[in-house]
């Protein structure tokens, strides 16, 4: 009975709430483009979008289909779209990348958009859409860049922009020397179910007491030989699950100017598996020969996919990338990622790239020939 | 005499008779009995001799116990004894109930220390130690020993999708199982996966402030 009475409250607010947002003609998502924008929108659909009661709140999924045109004179490279909804402005924002596109001008081509979001009836809707979606950036295969960028989405495509690059390259040299069993390895021997081993994640920003839980660790280095910029010692509290304020030192060996460091980090558990945990961007000046220290206030939580917690054993550190004052990039190479490590699956996973993992889902479907057609049309 | 039965118009049995001069019978074979006594002259002087025997053997059960009683001359004494069998009768029965009391506690408090000590040993032996500071610390948050710890946006993985909650309200980000994640700024975490219809590389993220 009570549980009647509690889903029929539902279904009232449900409608209530579903009125209200038509009555005020507003739409669920709407996508917005600058008039000057390389991209604009061909079509627009909204596939099997739903919204029920979830608790106290209102549970709204939305998979949106946008097929967007290249209406600019350069191959577009890639592109980050920005998702905001009004409940979460300005702490909270979502984006849609889509790496290695390599459109040319007047192609069109699709970008799906999978959310959810859980807003309380409580809150009071305002003006417009509940989620907007704009371009951030997108990246031309120049390396120009066009966009507002608030995300820092422009190093980011720029990076992953150099890395599909130099795979390419990699993957068409082995092909060129016949080198197949190698070429093969490289794409995960064309089966779909391999990945880099999962973890769940968590980002504390708010500052936490220190517990007597916590184990001060060294950070280890994994270093590449070329990097401008390496790695010195480093330091993090751990407490079971949780790194907290991991910080490390590096030196500029390079004799440019560094404008900012990709810090990457691996993290090891209790069984000795290392897992690529992600990497943190950061703006650090350093001249030539200058020493920083990079740190990280927050607190970062782990666990298995299955939910249960992730004892931290170890934690790494490794430059992902480095900007240079003169805006250009540098990326680890093919000989940096195989002389870094000896363990095989770490290498496996710091040589992993977007476009990597796209050319092995090429491989994947249509095997040697339709890798080598798409390579050669892209180099 | 001879047993006759008072339907008939006989005499009652002798033990009737004896139940009667003891005025034990029941009320209505005593009036039966007492009506034909009141015209049987043996009945009568059976019931006389009955009643002469009782109130004699009465007077010289009267005489032993005065005799008796006239040999214990020392009352305060006797009701001191008395007095203090009863209390130490009373004592003992203390001392049993004690005893028996202590003995349950204690069986009842070694099978709860036991089940509390099995309790323990499952828990550390099943239950990681990461949850238990979790439920230690919600525990205290609870008690309002110690503050929350989050507050502000929390940027998470979720088994459908990566997810930022602020303000109450909580953007995911879907994707599907086989993407990979891992952080991808001070406040955010990214997603990446192969599009199955487009076979098309995605990578989406969520930001926190």
């Amino acid at each position: 009975m009570a549980s009647s009475c509690r889903r029929l409250g539902y279904a009232v607010l449900l409608a209530v709430w579903l009125c209200s947002a038509a009555s005020a003609d507003d739409k669920w998502l709407e996508v917005k483009f600058a008039n000057d924008s390389p991209v604009l929108l061909v079509s627009f659909s909204l596939g099997p979008t739903t919204a029920r009661p979830l608790g106290m709140s209102m549970a709204l999924d939305l998979h949106a289909s946008l097929v967007l045109r290249n209406t600019g004179h350069k191959p577009i490279s890639g592109l980050t779209l920005r998702v905001e909804a009004q409940d979460l402005t300005p702490l909270g924002k979502g984006s849609v990348t889509m790496p290695s596109l390599n459109v040319e001008p007047g192609e069109v081509f699709p970008v799906r958009v999978d959310m959810e979001l859980l807003r309380p009836f409580s809150v009071a809707k305002s003006e417009g859409a509940l989620v907007q979606v704009s371009l951030d950036c997108a990246l031309f295969n120049d390396l120009s860049a066009y966009g507002p960028d608030t995300l820092g989405s422009r190093r980011a495509l720029m990076v992953y922009e150099l890395e599909a690059r130099r795979d390419r390259r990699y993957l068409a040299y082995l092909l060129q020397t016949q080198r197949l069993a190698q070429l093969r390895e490289e794409l995960n021997f064309g089966l779909p179910d391999f990945s880099p081993q999962q973890l769940g994640l968590e980002l504390l920003r708010e500052p936490r007491t220190i517990s007597r839980r916590e184990q001060p660790v060294t950070v280890g280095a994994v270093s590449f030989p070329s990097s401008p910029v390496q790695t010195m010692s480093g330091a993090a509290r751990v407490a079971g699950n949780e790194v907290r304020g991991p910080q490390i030192d590096v030196r500029n060996t390079s004799q440019k100017i560094v404008r900012s460091i990709d810090m990457g980090w691996i993290v090891r558990d209790d069984r000795g598996r290392d897992f690529i945990a992600g990497s943190v961007p950061a703006r650090m000046q350093l001249g030539p020969v200058q020493t920083g220290t990079m740190m990280e206030p927050g607190t970062l939580r782990f666990s298995h996919p299955t939910g249960q917690p992730m004892v931290i054993d170890a934690l790494m550190a490794f430059v992902n990338d480095v900007e240079f004052a003169d805006g250009k990039l540098w990326i680890p190479s093919r000989v940096d990622i195989d002389e870094a490590t000896s363990d095989p699956m770490l290498r496996r996973a710091l040589g992993s790239s977007p476009e990597q993992q796209r050319l092995a889902e090429i491989y994947r479907r249509k095997g040697i020939s339709g890798l080598a057609e798409e390579l050669r049309r892209l180099n | 005499m001879s047993v006759i039965d008072l339907r008939t118009a006989v005499h009652p049995r002798l033990e009737t008779l004896a139940l009667y001069a003891t005025g034990d019978l029941p009320w209505r074979l005593r009036w039966r009995t007492g009506s034909h006594i009141k015209h049987c002259g043996d009945c009568d002087q059976q019931v006389l001799l009955f009643r002469s025997a009782t109130a004699k053997l009465k007077r010289e059960a009267e005489t032993q116990t005065l005799t008796g009683f006239e040999a214990i001359a020392d009352w305060t004494r006797l009701e001191r004894e008395m007095l203090g069998n009863i209390a130490v009768g009373v004592a003992a029965a203390r001392c049993i109930d004690n005893v028996g009391r202590t003995r349950s506690l204690f069986s009842r408090g070694a099978f709860a220390a036991a089940l509390i000590a099995l309790f323990i040993a499952g828990w550390a032996t099943h239950i990681p130690r990461e949850q238990t500071a979790h439920l230690t610390a919600s525990l205290r948050n609870l008690l309002g020993l110690e503050r929350p710890t989050v507050t502000g946006t929390i940027v998470q993985t979720t088994p459908d999708g990566i997810a930022v909650r602020a303000q109450g309200a909580t953007l995911t980000m879907m994707h599907p199982r086989s993407a990979v994640v891992s952080f991808s700024g001070a406040s955010a975490v990214e997603a990446r996966y192969v599009d199955e219809e487009t076979g098309q590389v995605t990578i989406t993220n969520v930001y926190g402030q």
